[in-house]
């Protein structure tokens, strides 16, 4: 590699929010473009690195490493591999998309635009860090600029939705820092050196025990991102309250970090640990899918209704990972992807209905398809994508989950497909009550439907949904290798005997070995 | 050991003699203040540089001077250099206070260089009785600069309880000086740390209160909880020119005696101190953390944060030695920010004021972004959000701790530093975000801000960021500073 793409795909959106804060104040016309292209560009990046990914090596590529404080162990250490490709490609997708949905805001558009760009770098930082403190200043770095997109340009209830926000995902930051600083410590023990570089701690030899504590420590942190059943309450209010971009963003990227941080993380450094509790967490996550549900049944405004369905599409992928099977695991990435897409457009198009009308509660609509047939035809495309409907991104994942999480916990699995089927209830019955029935408001008649620019918006979404739906294999094919990878060294580690392994299958279907 | 080595004292010559003349010229001629500037502006760069100078020599051959009084080592180098710089900022800051003052300004230029040449003893002292001046110089000058604007009921209450409070510290210090004494028989800190490791106390008794009644007259000045009662009053009361001065000096010499004793007379008796200066972390960031929450005043929001903040930097004294470089790496970024912090509440509510409401920083943001910008950077770096000091610090002192098997004390740290965003991103909200309701009428206005207090605050800033992006530097001279 020439160059280094790995470091440019964080640094170029945070040199860009430099340079969008640096704009003229006259001629605010610019902000919008400038904010684009530079996403763009990140976009392009990332593009290039899906593309000259290499298939057939499972480790980690493009890897960039400099000493930073190596007195301390501390590397500026990146790499991309399938789990983690994805995310990043992600990322850099919804945020050009994000962009564009916000060029109505007009308070305070420059910094808005810069917040927007400085969360897109760390968060792509997040995800290619390979040294655990860099992972850790990327991890809570990007609370800020969170709290500032909620607070400053969310809805009515911000302040109390943004503390809630930053004094959660802080409390479980305090306790991975920890863990990371004792994993530090044993390394210290062990190798006679301190160090923070994922790649040598994973040759740490850590008792049964300490592995508890540590995935605790590590756990509590990604179950509060994710977010896993009980920890899930700051949820709702910050994607509720925060404006379009920040719920895309949010919903799409954010709660990836703790389901990547748990895969990450939680399997590899504490396999002993990952074994025996992954049947506590898979029922977690079934209550979650479940809960999750029901309760988006209920609710009467549309965006929490988006937002509790979060809670429900965040534990199918948990429940994947701690299948620890190839198929559930797989699923579980992809299903990360598919996730980020569906729920993006979502809350995208709650945005742009709420822009119109100014509300969000269902009840204040009705019949809607009539004025807004292109708006409407969207959204059920949408829905149908959200609840799993073959031939769409949703079902691939989901069935791969389901699947994969069969062969071990087949009860759960059972009770997780019923969360398919309300995901359909809530989703459908809210698609009746917005947009069918009689049109018997003025304000609702008074509606336009949407433009050039909000097609523009939801059309890649849209195209992706069906790409995924009808031809995941491009995707599959680079994230299997690594999640080989993870169940190798699980199994090697701890004796597990992972179920439905996709290495003792042959080609054409028939198992090898019992 | 017996020559006289003027190096020694180099700093503490050119400060005191910036304040001999800065009073005598004074008394008979009456000058302007840009003259006060100038000299206390050149009485700081003389010891800044005779401090470099000690620096160069003591890297090479740490020694002991004026018959075992003085260390000329690397750590009482170091300290010398951080505490002029700190001086020298702090009256940039505290300028429009002096420019107040009319006949009095000598005066408190004075007092202010006279506290730093005892804070730079107490980091050089080798001995308990010149420990003991240095810290009465210091303690004696920040008591009269506590009451300074004397007309204000406030500063005469902040000053008198600072006194009593500060001379039963002392009092009590002097008592632990007598015990360590009689359980050693040597007075110097050098000459009681080879007593202890030659010889084997039957009975450690007299020794073990001694020990006990040093850290808690130490921990009166650095106001650790639960000796932090006087921290708010005084830190309120206090004129904001100065406030921020008095926290961050008395912090950096504070934490400078405490780690020379503890780390070179009692080494061989660290698991006996140690345990005590964890609890004592414990209680001051737990106890300091949930009373900064109940504040609605700025300088008591600070006050109690400070006694968070020496619970954490008395974190790294658990692991000994091990932890000293970054117990400075700690301090020395610590005081600049709350020197920052107290320059900001100075702008906003006056460079005399005594009380700061929060409400004052109601939309700050738009009325004086600079401000608003800087005081939000450093609240950041308070709490500990990454890219700043204020992480590294506390990564730092978490990681000797758990090195050295405080695993409890780095977990209570976590939470409660957690909880410590609380009533920092308070502040952020109320400049950047405006809730309605909290405007009062007394927030209308925009501040004016004097450009030594934009320098002053541009170096914070600067020093924050840099420090907390780039920590190479600092680092590579906080672990040569060791005590010898």
């Amino acid at each position: 590699m020439d160059f280094n793409v790995l470091s440019l795909l964080i640094w170029l959106p945070v040199a860009g929010a430099a340079i969008v804060i640096g704009l003229p104040r006259r001629r605010p016309e610019l902000v919008v473009p400038v904010a684009f292209a530079l996403s763009i560009l990140t976009l392009g990046l990332a593009g290039f690195v899906v593309v000259d990914f290499d298939l057939s090596n499972p480790g980690f590529q493009f890897v960039e490493k400099t000493a930073i404080w190596s007195d301390l162990g501390i590397d500026y250490n990146l790499g991309v591999d399938g789990i983690s490709l994805f995310l990043v490609a992600l990322t850099s997708f919804l945020f050009p998309i994000a962009i564009v949905a916000s060029v109505n805001i007009t308070d305070r558009r420059k910094e808005f635009m810069a917040t927007l760009l400085l969360l897109e770098g760390a968060l792509i930082g997040v995800f290619l860090s390979l040294d655990l403190i860099l992972f850790f200043v990327f991890f809570e770095v990007l609370l800020v600029p969170m709290y500032f997109l909620i607070g400053l340009w969310g809805g009515e209830r911000r302040l109390e939705a943004a503390l809630k926000f930053f004094l959660y995902t802080a409390l479980g930051s305090a306790f991975l820092l920890v863990g990371i600083i004792f994993l530090s410590a044993q390394a210290n023990d062990q190798f006679g050196s301190p160090t923070f570089n994922y790649l040598e701690l994973l040759n740490l030899d850590i008792s049964t025990t300490t592995q508890y504590w540590l995935f605790a420590a590590f756990g509590i942190a990604f179950a509060i991102k994710v977010p896993l059943f009980p920890f899930h309450t700051w949820l709702p209010d910050a994607h509720t309250e925060a404006p379009t971009a920040g719920s895309v963003i949010l919903a799409g990227v954010l709660l990836k970090m703790g389901t990547y941080g748990f895969l990450r993380f939680n399997l590899n450094l504490f396999p002993h640990a990952a074994v025996e509790l992954a049947g506590f967490l898979a029922a977690l996550a079934v209550v979650g899918i479940i809960y999750g549900a029901v309760v988006a049944i209920v609710q009467p405004d549309i965006k929490r209704l988006v937002a509790y369905s979060s809670v429900s599409h965040l534990g199918f992928v948990i429940l994947g990972i701690f299948a620890l099977t190839s198929q559930g695991v797989s699923g579980g990435v992809i299903q990360m992807v598919n996730h980020g897409l569906t729920t993006g457009a979502l809350f995208l198009l709650v945005g742009m209905i709420y822009e119109r009308r100014h509300t969000r509660e269902i009840s204040a609509y009705g019949g809607i398809q009539k004025v807004m047939p292109l708006f409407a035809g969207f959204f059920l495309f949408t829905v149908f994508a959200s609840a799993g409907l073959p031939g769409l991104n949703g079902f691939v994942g989901e069935f791969l989950i389901l699947l994969g999480s069969y062969a071990r916990h087949p009860i759960l699995a059972i009770i997780a497909a019923v969360g398919v089927l309300l995901a359909a209830v809530y989703l459908l019955w809210a698609y009746e009550r917005v947009f069918t029935g009689e049109l018997d408001s003025d304000e609702n008649r008074a509606l336009t439907d949407i433009g050039v620019r909000e097609i523009g918006i939801l059309v890649p979404i849209v195209a992706l949904i069906i790409f995924l739906g009808v031809y995941p294999k491009p995707v599959l094919d680079r994230i299997e290798p690594a999640v080989e990878r993870v169940l190798d060294r699980i199994e090697d580690r701890t004796g597990f005997d992972s179920p439905l392994r996709i290495s003792d299958v042959t080609t054409d279907g028939v198992e090898v070995t019992p | 050991m017996t020559e006289i080595s003027y190096l020694a004292i180099g700093p503490v010559i050119a400060l005191t003699l910036g304040v001999v003349v800065i009073l005598m010229v004074e008394v008979s001629f009456k000058p302007s203040t840009s003259w006060l500037a100038a000299t206390a502006g050149s009485s700081l760069l003389g010891a800044f540089v005779l401090g470099v100078l000690q620096w160069a020599e003591a890297a090479e051959d740490p020694v002991i001077r004026f018959r075992g009084m003085l260390a000329l080592d690397p750590f009482a180098a170091f300290g010398a250099v951080v505490l002029t710089v700190l001086g020298a900022v702090a009256l940039l800051v505290a300028w429009p206070l002096v420019l107040q003052q009319g006949r009095r300004a000598a005066e408190f230029v004075a007092l202010v260089l006279l506290s730093l040449t005892g804070m730079i003893l107490m980091a050089a002292a080798a001995h308990f009785i010149m420990l003991f001046l240095a810290l009465e110089v210091a303690s004696i000058s920040l008591y009269v600069l506590a009451g300074f604007s004397r007309e204000t009921a406030e500063a005469g209450e902040a000053s008198v309880k600072y006194f009593l409070l500060g001379s039963f510290a002392s009092a009590i210090f002097l008592y632990g000086v007598a015990l360590s004494y009689a359980a050693t028989g040597s007075l110097s800190l050098y000459g009681t740390a080879a007593f202890l490791s030659e010889n084997l106390l039957l009975d450690s008794a007299a020794l073990l209160a001694g020990i006990g009644l040093l850290i808690v007259g130490l921990a009166f000045k650095v106001s650790a909880a639960p000796f932090h009662m006087w921290a708010p009053d005084v830190y309120q009361g206090a004129a904001s020119g100065v406030s921020g001065f008095m926290t961050a000096g008395a912090k950096i010499a504070g934490f400078a005696a405490l780690a020379r004793i503890a780390v070179t007379s009692y080494a061989p008796y660290i698991s006996d101190w140690a345990p005590a200066v964890g609890v004592i972390a414990a209680i001051s960031i737990v106890v300091g953390t949930l009373l900064a929450i109940a504040q609605s005043d700025i300088k008591r929001m600070l006050a109690y944060s400070s006694v968070a903040h020496a619970g954490f930097i008395l974190t790294g004294l658990v692991a000994g030695l091990d932890g000293v470089p970054f117990i400075w790496f700690y301090v020395v970024t610590y005081a600049f920010q709350v020197l920052g912090a107290f320059a900001v509440v100075s702008v906003v509510s006056g460079p005399a004021g005594t009380r700061s409401p929060l409400t004052d920083y109601a939309g700050l943001a738009q009325r004086a972004p600079a401000l608003a910008g800087s005081l939000a950077l450093l609240m950041l770096s308070m709490a500990g959000i990454p890219l700043t000091a204020g992480f590294l610090s506390k990564l730092y002192v978490f990681r000797e701790a758990v090195d050295a098997g405080y695993l409890w004390l780095v977990l209570i740290g976590a939470v409660a530093s957690v909880a410590g965003l609380f009533f920092y991103l308070r502040v952020i909200v109320l400049m950047y975000m405006n809730p309605q309701g909290e405007q009062t009428a007394g927030a209308a206005g925009s501040p004016g801000v004097s450009d030594s207090l934009r320098i002053a605050l541009t170096g914070v800033a600067v020093v924050t960021l840099a420090f907390g992006i780039v920590p190479g530097p600092l680092l590579d001279v906080v672990t040569t500073a060791l005590p010898l």
